[in-house]
């Protein structure tokens, strides 16, 4: 394999809430242009791994590597400055369950909102490089509406196209499609599978587990905090080593 | 007492409405403002911003208003500031509002789902954009039934004004009271000025609660 | 002057005590016919818990003190107090009650009477402790705001701390130290009070929240 740069390293990322610990030193290495599918019973800490590589939940102990951004968390090390995070959080798309699109903003102005104060765009190019995003997850005419007169698919896809606006590097996908019905969810597995395709770095968790395996470059399976396996997805689904593996992947797909 | 006599009680206890409305209108135009910059305040990083804000909001709520209306206009005098009726009922008045509205707007604040901060966290919003793009605009939406509450209860509070001499409604009540003898018609008459605004408000504020809610 | 000032206490207490006891009884009565059966009762219920809460308590204060008086009534200012804010908090605990009973699921009470619970038991064992739990920071902050309400006995010859605050401002000149001491003397109550209204009111959210 050529020399690749990785696009995001994640070392010994440790977090507590209080005594409980969700995360135990979980490590991860992400090539550019990877698709990697995290899966797991609940509680597992997927969602918290999740939050902790853009800083939406500050790891206990870990050393996070995002393209050029570096930082080493715990005692004796400085907190992330501001202007760490906003770079951090620039280079990084999240994409969460329940959408969280501002309800008092159009669509459009939801997809412009961030361009404007944090890239500083002016608003026709912002407004223009929307109209590209919606027309991308097809929902060019639902520009002017606002979220609460969108289906929920609907507002999943404005969400994404929110998210890629800051053409982020990595695309962090917190069970996108579990707050919405099976066919509903397909047209978001849709998009995504696209995104895929033209190349984006996606960590996805997810219950999907078709889609884990045939989209999915490597999946990570989380049992209480910890990594037990990591591989090929349709390998490790079909014939997975470790027994927490097994007991999962049993429970969720009854074999 | 015939119907006839008493409309012109209610018809002489107008003026002192109009006043009532005066000093509530006062009262919030000034104290909203200063709520909101209190509800910024107690999250300040200075522990002393912290404990003023905080020790002005809690003499605001809990302290009687009376108490408050009479350190303008009996107390000050002692240091040789005496202030009229009107400054006085003005500061007292205006502080009641602000601590209780204060209290409504951290609330609202607070109301925001936390995906919408974080939401706007995950896109790189700053603290200010995000407090001003995102968690205000919604939090303005929730605050309007309670602050409009807040109006009417500052409203109804104006009555004590009376008692620095401040031509309310009750001045005028008093007045035609020792004038006519008639107090009993006197101040029903008042009670019915103060019903006929508030049970037309309190039902306009249930609308908007509806209204609100279902828009968001 | 500290002497005389607080013994006002006594008066303020009283008022705020009493009005509060028998408001809270009453205000059963007064949210039982919120949701009687009877849409009459339920109306007329209405229809006063409104007037009430839409007419300043002074107004009220001074129709019973000096309004009744014309009609033959006189009371002393104490006991023309103790009614007014008493008939005024029933109103107000009542609603109180009223949104307490509003909270607890159907689900809870169908459950219970499946189980062949009687109605007596159903309340006094389900309904009644569940409601006092989340009303208990609502009364307590109602209580506050009786305690400051009763400084307006001070308007009709209640000695109590702001009449007595009022006489040495207007006897000695000194008002801004007499309104000092009893600003002091409320905050005491409200604030502490306040707080655990406050923290209490939080954590009832929290503790009952189920699933």
């Amino acid at each position: 394999m050529p020399d690749q740069i990785p696009h995001l390293k994640a070392v010994n990322i440790c977090k507590e809430f209080g005594q409980v610990q969700v995360l135990r030193d979980v490590c991860m290495e992400i090539n550019s242009g990877d698709v990697i599918s995290i899966i797991g019973p609940s509680g597992a800490g997927k969602s918290t791994l999740l939050r902790c590589i853009n800083l939406l939940e500050t790891p206990t102990t870990g050393v996070l590597e995002i393209g050029d951004f570096k930082i080493t968390i715990g005692e004796g090390h400085k907190k992330a400055s501001k202007k760490e995070l906003a770079t951090l959080r620039r280079n990084v798309g999240m994409v969460f369950q329940s959408f969280n699109l501002f309800p008092h903003l159009t669509v459009m102005e939801n997809i412009s909102l961030a361009q404007r104060r944090v890239l500083g765009r002016t608003k026709d190019e912002a407004n223009s490089r929307t109209l590209e995003l919606l027309d991308r997850v097809g929902l060019k005419e639902k520009a002017d509406a606002y979220p609460g007169r969108c289906s929920g698919g609907q507002q999943q896809r404005v969400a994404i196209a929110r998210s890629l606006s800051l053409d982020p590097m990595v695309m962090l996908f917190d069970e996108p499609t579990s707050a919405l019905d099976p066919e509903v969810g397909a047209e978001i597995l849709t998009v995504m599978r696209e995104l895929a395709n033209d190349g984006m770095t996606m960590m996805i968790v997810t219950h999907e587990m078709a889609f884990a395996r045939e989209v999915g470059d490597r999946v990570y399976v989380m049992v209480d905090g910890v990594i037990v396996e990591s591989g090929d997805p349709r390998v490790i689904m079909s014939e997975p080593t470790h027994e927490r593996t097994k007991q999962f992947l049993s429970a969720v797909m009854g074999r | 007492m015939d119907l006839g006599t008493w409309f012109g009680y209610v018809a002489e206890l107008l003026p002192g409405l109009v006043n009532a409305v005066k000093l509530t209108g006062i009262s919030l135009g000034l104290g909203l403002p200063l709520a909101l910059v209190l509800a910024l305040l107690i999250d300040n990083r200075l522990r002393v911003v912290r404990w003023i804000t905080i020790g002005f909001v809690e003499i605001g709520r809990g302290l009687p208003l009376l108490v408050l209306l009479y350190i303008f206009y009996q107390g000050l005098p002692q240091v040789n500031i005496v202030p009229s009726a009107l400054a006085s009922a003005t500061w007292a008045f205006t502080w009641s509002a602000a601590a209780y509205a204060t209290e409504i707007i951290r609330s609202s604040i607070r109301s925001v789902p936390r995906g919408q901060t974080e939401a706007g966290n995950s896109l790189g919003l700053n603290e200010r954009d995000r407090f001003r793009y995102i968690i205000l605009p919604q939090a303005s939406r929730i605050a309007i039934p309670p602050l409009m509450g807040l109006s009417i209860i500052m409203f109804q509070l104006t009555s004590l004004a009376y008692v620095i001499t401040y031509s309310e409604v009750m001045q005028a009540a008093y007045f035609l009271g020792t004038t006519t003898f008639n107090y009993l018609p006197v101040f029903l008459a008042a009670a019915a000025v103060y019903a006929g605004v508030t049970i037309p408000a309190s039902a306009l504020v249930t609308t908007m609660e509806k209204r609100l809610s279902k828009h968001l | 002057m500290f002497g005389y000032i607080i013994q006002g206490l006594m008066w303020t207490v009283m008022i705020t005590v009493a009005s509060f006891l028998l408001g809270s009884i009453f205000g059963i009565a007064v949210a039982g016919a919120r949701v009687s059966s009877s849409r009459i009762v339920r109306i007329c219920a209405r229809i006063w818990v409104d007037v009430i809460r839409s007419v300043p308590p002074l107004v009220w204060l001074f129709l019973v003190y000096f309004g009744l008086a014309e009609l033959g009534i006189r009371l002393t200012s104490l006991v023309a107090a103790i009614l007014t804010f008493s008939v005024i908090a029933s109103a107000y605990l009542g609603e109180i009650y009223r949104g307490g009973l509003a909270a607890i699921g159907r689900g809870q009470i169908e459950a219970a009477q499946s189980l062949g619970l009687g109605r007596v038991d159903l309340f006094v064992r389900i309904v009644a402790p569940q409601v006092f739990r989340t009303v208990s920071p609502s009364m307590v902050t109602y209580g506050i705001g009786l305690m400051k309400d009763s400084a307006l006995a001070s308007t009709i010859g209640v000695v109590e701390l702001t009449f007595r605050a009022n006489q040495v401002a207007q006897n000695t000149g000194e008002g801004l130290s007499a309104f000092l001491i009893v600003g002091l003397i409320y905050l005491a109550f409200s604030v502490p009070l306040g707080i655990w209204a406050r923290h209490s009111d939080a954590r009832a959210s929290q503790k009952y929240q189920v699933g």
